[in-house]
């Protein structure tokens, strides 16, 4: 069984670097004569998960702005390619090296996937377009419960042994309350949960002292009161939480969110990534794009094209840093 | 009354020309999705949810949350007739389902299945009328301790499922609980048995497992038996002297049963996470431990398959509570719900039905209507189905390998999960020539992860001590509710049945 599984695994590998070899060859020279876009391509967006995700909502927000404001002249063939945290999707954009016509939206898989699994690529090989917001958490509390604000809740840390929890381990969700912790001076033990919904139930039961996650999937608790929102991690706090300080208010600020951007496939051409560049700067402009960052409470991050290569390498390698001390990752 | 008002404004949101036609339309694609094996509710919504954003919010709601609830009535089709789940929720229906159709009643086990369905669904909709705010409030008092609790009571199912051949059956489950450990560690992060494939970071799903188990291993073995040379017919044959319609013998004896596992279904529903696919699963089990004839599960009891049939569907019920009361999906499908409510701007949470009634009533009312819808649907597409088995077998057999391959494929796209499924279909082949159970295997590998997840989670939490499953109410009760189904209710029936034997003896 083993066995298999290995043999499988190094075919699935050879098969994408067979891909990564080729498709310069085919698609290099004639492709860009008479600039870029050309109509006569077909751009091939790749969403790298199911419909319905974050990173689904976000494709097809840009793609329909795109279309309503005619900022692309040619046609747009949007695909989800699911599959493996991510691997899939980008590994097939990362099979079109030296294309133009190829490009993808990234999410926190994209940094972390590359970090679990022997992916062919990594963050960095990609040409980098823009980041164009980031994923922030918000850390919330029993509304039950007699703590109030970040104040009290991080005495009570100080002085009491504390769970808090996230989805997943190799995730930000894990790294945002430990570099919290390690700021702020109090210990905790993570519960790893599998789903939003998992650790929602289980804070609400009062299974869990904490947990952190996205304000967006949680909105509707923190209305209603049944969940009292602390501190936020991102830059400035989306309006949806009031007054809820960021941790950089508080003094112990991290810097770590999950990147939301757009890429094209490594190598491609200068005057593709210099045309999208441009025309993302009028889609974030657009009353559609404010309301798209509203209505997911996104912090708007923008970063354009070797500054957001740059974002994802200290983001990766920070990431890594706090996983490979834990021992999560070798 | 409050409730009737609510209920009558939603039917009057609910009924007009262009949202019956969505209602209709969603009903018709859930049936279908629910009978490709592994295609199951989520996949379908998910591919739909783009199509409806151009419609109204209460027709696109009730189009999709009748995919999602007819995916139930489709999904035992082809357990009943191929032995092969449509769906995770469908596994305990192949117990008896399949045995059924064996014996050549697969006409009155489709039809009795489709009752079922409406039976369960329908009651899991009043119960969601009469009692969402009460009900809100068990799904908010569950955390891992309970979650480890229910996992170990749907592991109870594995007694049942191991049988006779005790030693065969406990191998088989290892093997399942073995397979359930590959993927990344939930708690530290590390990847177990994954060879750096990106593919196996998210563990090994049993779909494709469950597919190549019971629908190949049984078309192997057909194929090793030598069906294919038999002009007509399949594994199972149509006795032409049975009657293609339930007796009054197969309602008579099922209606505690359904009463009761309408009942069980919804509230295990109302679980977040615990769903269908263990409410299925605990209503099989606890059925055949309060029969009087538990020796004739698995050899084709009508209450073994209306049992999971009435629970899976008043658990797709049951679940959208603590979507519509809390804002939290309780399975996959349901978050694909919950997904759809975001797009349209909606704010999911405890103001929600008070924030949107006209929607959460529109669709409560259309769950009524979807129901009756189902019902009709499935009982006129039975003789449909029941067709298949006439095909001959040399035709059927490539066809099956065919969507099982389809339908494997279809969930992730993944190749790994496609090789996945053949080998677990030549695995099952042999499994079923030597004896082994794999049943007993699936369930293993289902029930694994989560018992294992939320131990680690109660124990991190507790630091260590098993003290925690006595010091909160929730765990309590489910402690109480498995010592009673599983010791005293047995022994009951025990007595009783001794007693009554006593009786006819003396008299």
């Amino acid at each position: 069984m083993t066995e298999l599984q290995d043999n499988w695994a190094s075919r699935l590998r050879a098969g994408a670097i067979g891909v990564a070899v080729a498709a310069p060859l085919a698609l290099g020279g004639a492709a860009f004569a008479q600039g870029y876009p050309s109509t006569e391509e077909t751009l091939d967006w790749t969403i790298a998960f199911g419909p319905g995700g974050g990173n689904d909502i976000m494709a097809r927000t840009i793609v329909d702005i795109l279309n309503t404001y005619d900022l692309y002249p040619g046609d747009i063939s949007v695909e989800n390619r699911a599959g493996g945290s991510g691997a899939v999707g980008w590994g097939y954009l990362f099979g079109q090296a030296g294309s133009g016509y190829g490009i993808s939206t990234t999410s926190g898989s994209f940094v972390t996937t590359p970090l679990q699994a022997d992916t062919p690529w990594e963050p960095a090989d990609f040409t980098p377009v823009a980041l164009l917001a980031t994923d922030d958490l918000v850390l919330v509390v029993n509304g039950s419960s007699d703590i109030q604000d970040i104040g009290q809740f991080i005495e009570y840390a100080q002085a009491n042994p504390i769970t808090i929890a996230g989805t997943g381990t190799v995730n930000v969700d894990f790294i945002v309350p430990t570099l919290f912790a390690q700021a702020a001076g109090f210990e905790f033990e993570y519960v790893s949960f599998n789903s939003m919904a998992d650790q929602t139930t289980a804070l609400l039961s009062d299974s869990v002292d904490a947990m952190v996650g996205n304000p967006g999937e949680i909105l509707g608790l923190i209305d209603s009161g049944d969940l009292r929102p602390l501190v936020y991690s991102g830059s400035s706090t989306p309006d949806a939480l009031g007054d809820v300080p960021t941790m950089g208010d508080v003094g112990h600020d991290i810097g770590v969110s999950m990147p939301r951007g757009l890429i094209l496939p490594p190598d491609a051409p200068a005057e593709a990534q210099e045309w999208w560049i441009a025309t993302m700067q009028e889609v974030v402009q657009t009353p559609e794009w404010a309301e798209y960052i509203s209505s997911n409470t996104l912090t708007p991050t923008v970063l354009y094209g070797e500054e957001f290569r740059t974002f994802l390498t200290r983001t990766q390698n920070g990431f890594a840093e706090v996983l490979r001390s834990v021992g999560a990752i070798d | 009354m409050d409730i009737f008002s609510d209920l009558v404004m939603g039917l009057s949101v609910a009924i007009t020309p262009i949202n019956l036609v969505y209602l209709l339309a969603g009903a018709m694609v859930g049936m279908v999705v629910g009978v490709i094996p592994g295609f199951g509710p989520s996949a379908g919504l998910a591919i739909l949810l783009p199509v409806t954003f151009g419609m109204d919010p209460v027709g696109a709601i009730m189009m999709l949350a009748a995919i999602y609830y007819g995916a139930m009535y489709g999904g035992t089709i082809t357990s009943i007739l191929l032995n092969t789940p449509g769906e995770s929720a469908t596994v305990a229906s192949t117990f008896d389902g399949f045995p059924l159709a064996k014996k050549g009643r697969a006409g009155p086990a489709l039809v009795m299945q489709a009752v079922a369905s409406f039976v369960g669904g329908t009651v899991g909709v009043i119960l969601i009328t009469i009692l969402a705010p009460l009900f809100s409030q068990v799904s908010r008092s569950f955390g891992p301790p309970e979650y480890f609790l229910l996992a170990a009571m749907g592991m109870l199912t594995l007694i049942v499922m191991i049988g006779t051949n005790w030693k065969l059956g406990v191998v088989s489950a290892l093997i399942g609980f073995a397979l359930g450990t590959v993927g990344v560690d939930l708690e530290t992060g590390q990847g177990r048995y994954t060879f750096g494939s990106a593919e196996l970071i998210g563990g090994i799903y049993f779909i494709p497992i469950a597919i190549g188990l019971f629908g190949l291993g049984e078309l192997f073995y057909a194929f090793y038996s030598g069906l294919h040379k038999t002009g007509s017919g399949g594994i199972i044959q149509i006795d032409k002297k049975a009657r293609f319609w339930p007796d009054a013998q197969d309602f008579i004896s099922t209606r505690w049963t359904m009463a009761r596992h309408s009942v069980l279904g919804f509230v295990v529903g109302v679980i977040p996470g615990a769903g269908a696919t263990i409410a299925s699963l605990m209503a099989y089990s606890t059925e055949r431990s309060l029969s009087k004839t538990p020796e004739k599960f698995g050899q084709g009891e009508m209450a073994g398959l209306v049992a999971p049939e009435t629970a899976n569907n008043a658990a797709s019920s049951g679940a959208m509570i603590p979507l519509l009361t809390l804002g939290i999906p309780g399975s996959a499908s349901t978050a694909v719900l919950l997904a759809a409510f975001m797009l349209w701007g909606l704010r999911p949470g405890p103001l929600f039905m008070e924030q949107n009634p006209e929607l959460a009533w529109g669709l409560i009312a259309s769950m009524y209507l979807g129901n009756m819808v189902l019902l009709a649907i499935s009982v006129f597409a039975i003789p449909l189905f029941v067709q298949l088995i006439k095909v001959p077998y040399r035709i059927l057999g490539p066809a099956v390998v065919v969507i099982c391959t389809l339908g494997t494929f279809s969930v992730n796209a993944s190749f790994v999960e496609t090789y996945l499924m053949f080998a677990a279909g030549i695995v099952g082949f042999f499994m079923r020539l030597y004896g082994f159970s794999p049943a007993a295997l699936v369930l293993a590998l289902v029930l694994g992860p989560l018992a294992e997840e939320a131990l680690r989670q109660t124990l991190t939490i507790s630091r260590g001590s098993f003290g925690i499953f006595l010091e909160r109410p929730a765990s309590l009760w489910i402690i109480g509710v498995t010592v009673v189904l599983v010791l005293i209710l047995p022994l009951l029936g025990r007595i009783g049945s001794k007693a009554g034997r006593a009786e006819k003896a003396g008299g």
